[in-house]
């Protein structure tokens, strides 16, 4: 469903993917592991099509991303939804205008219409009788709810979700797990989570892919990753200050 | 000496490379806002309550400035022309400074300051807290939902503003005029009108329809390179006024002279 072949983006000199390969079949709920600032994010906002590759393709049910233009890539974006890391709700809009948007935008279905697919999104997340209030009247984990509401009120195919759980407190952020699961079950969508909250990966995660210095080094079953033998991969799931990883950036900044 | 040489020129070669980049980025910008500006569709709302935050709301800031300036301007007059016994043509400088430059250049430079830094921390702060590319995951072009409808609000409210403003820097000089050298009210109008030609008004109305471009494209284009978290925004919002200025300044002197030699 999605293919990345030998995917390359550097910023300001600095390579941040580095020839990373990996697919995605329907359905799954694919975990992408990795420190914070590997280019976990990058590699979201190339899927659908927010950053262009320096070289190599990302391939979306058969067309490359970075092809698409006009009402090509619009109907590509729409088969998306995406949870950004602090919501990006829009400030200037309602709770109602933010989750209904791109319905509002890119139909012209009926107000009435909107309103109940609003409200039907916003149950999902169990939030309820809050399409008045402004972004700023809500909480972080209420933030997090509607931004979820609104990457899946027009009904996308895949959800990607940016660190879904950073940021909240242990009881929220499982029952943002909770939700991920539901909706994958529910709605039968092909989830992409990028996170580096290893509670939240082994749960909501049907495959397991670590994201280490522009590459995908491996990939398994949750319990695949939680019992390999690789020294990079243990170092992070075990949340260890020493290991190859640091070894390396230490060795990074001596020389 | 001969050392220093390359490392003066690999510094030139940068800030050179700097500015062209900034340049680029402006005019991509304007032409990419041109083109999203003709294509359907045209909404309606975005652009009317643009209007009311850049141009209406700025009604009582361009007041205050036209009619004190019209005021200082009719007395640094009248004390020149005192001289001469000829107070009575205070009417007309007043009439045509504010119409052909102070009305335009004064009346953009307080809409840069407080329009132009409204839109770059707007536009800024969207780009850092990601609602940009969110607006992206959307399907929703960002220069047609952002920028299109602030430019065009800017491009309709600015050479209104100005107009007003020449009219409010007139009523000033007209009040100093009446009021302290005793020139009969109707002279005064009649000078200040009789002084006036069109091309004096819709040269002020071209220079304000180009810094309406200037102030809406330069605040738009700091918001959408922001980086960083609130000092990027900071950052954004200075440079904007501070370019904006700027390049209203030079502007203004490239088409005064440019209607001095030509018109």
């Amino acid at each position: 469903m999605i293919k990345i072949n030998d995917l390359h983006k550097n910023f300001d000199s600095q390579a941040v993917l580095n020839g990373l390969n990996l697919e995605i079949k329907k359905g799954e709920t694919i975990v992408i592991i990795g420190r914070s600032g590997c280019g976990k994010s990058v590699l979201l906002k190339h899927m659908i099509g927010i950053l262009e590759p320096d070289s190599g393709e990302v391939i979306v049910d058969g067309q490359r991303v970075a092809d698409l233009k006009g009402k090509d890539l619009v109907q590509l974006r729409m088969k998306f939804g995406m949870l950004f890391q602090g919501a990006a709700l829009f400030d200037s809009l309602d709770v109602y205008e933010n989750v209904g948007f791109a319905l509002i935008e890119h139909t012209k279905l009926p107000e009435a219409e909107i309103r109940k697919r609003v409200r039907r999104a916003l149950e999902s997340v169990d939030l309820v009788d809050i399409e008045h209030k402004k972004p700023a009247e809500l909480s972080g984990g209420m933030k997090k709810r509607v931004g979820l509401a609104r990457a899946i009120c027009n009904t996308p195919q895949i959800v990607l979700y940016d660190e879904p759980t950073t940021g909240l407190d242990p009881i929220m952020a499982d029952m943002i797990n909770d939700l991920i699961i539901r909706l994958q079950s529910q709605l039968k969508i092909t989830s992409i989570v990028v996170t580096h909250d290893m509670t939240s990966a082994y749960k909501v995660g049907t495959r397991i892919a670590m994201l280490y210095d522009g590459k995908i080094i491996t990939q398994g079953s949750p319990n695949e990753i939680r019992n390999t033998q690789d020294p990079v991969v243990r170092q992070f799931i075990n949340g260890a200050a020493k290991g190859p990883i640091t070894d390396k950036r230490n060795n990074d900044f001596h020389f | 000496m001969g050392r220093k040489l390359p490392e003066i020129f690999i510094v030139a070669k940068r800030k050179i490379a700097t500015f062209l980049e900034y340049v680029g980025g402006v005019i991509l910008l304007f032409v990419q806002t041109l083109k999203w500006t003709f294509t359907p569709p045209f909404k309606r709302r975005p652009l009317i309550e643009q209007m009311e935050k850049t141009g209406v709301n700025s009604f009582s800031i361009v007041f205050l400035t036209a009619f004190f300036t019209g005021i200082v301007l009719a007395f640094q007059t009248a004390y020149t022309m005192k001289k001469m016994s000829a107070e009575i043509w205070i009417a007309s400088l007043v009439g045509l400074s504010m119409t052909r430059e102070l009305g335009p250049v004064l009346t953009a430079l307080v809409v840069a300051a407080r329009v132009g830094a409204a839109i770059a921390a707007e536009v800024g702060t969207m780009k850092v807290t990601e609602q940009i590319d969110a607006l992206e995951t959307l399907a929703t072009n960002p220069v047609k939902y952002l920028i299109v409808p602030r430019f065009l609000a800017l491009a309709i409210m600015l050479p209104i503003l100005t107009v007003y403003a020449d009219f409010v820097g007139m009523f000033g000089g007209f009040i100093v005029g009446v009021s302290k050298l005793q020139i009969p009210p109707h002279l005064y109008i009649k000078k200040s009108f009789d002084a006036l030609v069109y091309k004096d008004i819709f040269a002020g109305l071209l220079k304000s329809l180009i810094f309406a471009f200037i102030i809406s494209i330069i605040a738009c284009y700091e918001g959408m390179r922001t980086k960083g978290g609130a000092e990027g925004v900071g950052k954004s919002t200075t440079m904007s006024v501070v370019n904006s200025c700027i390049l209203i300044i030079a502007f203004d002197c490239f088409f005064t002279a440019l209607f001095y030699f030509l018109w």
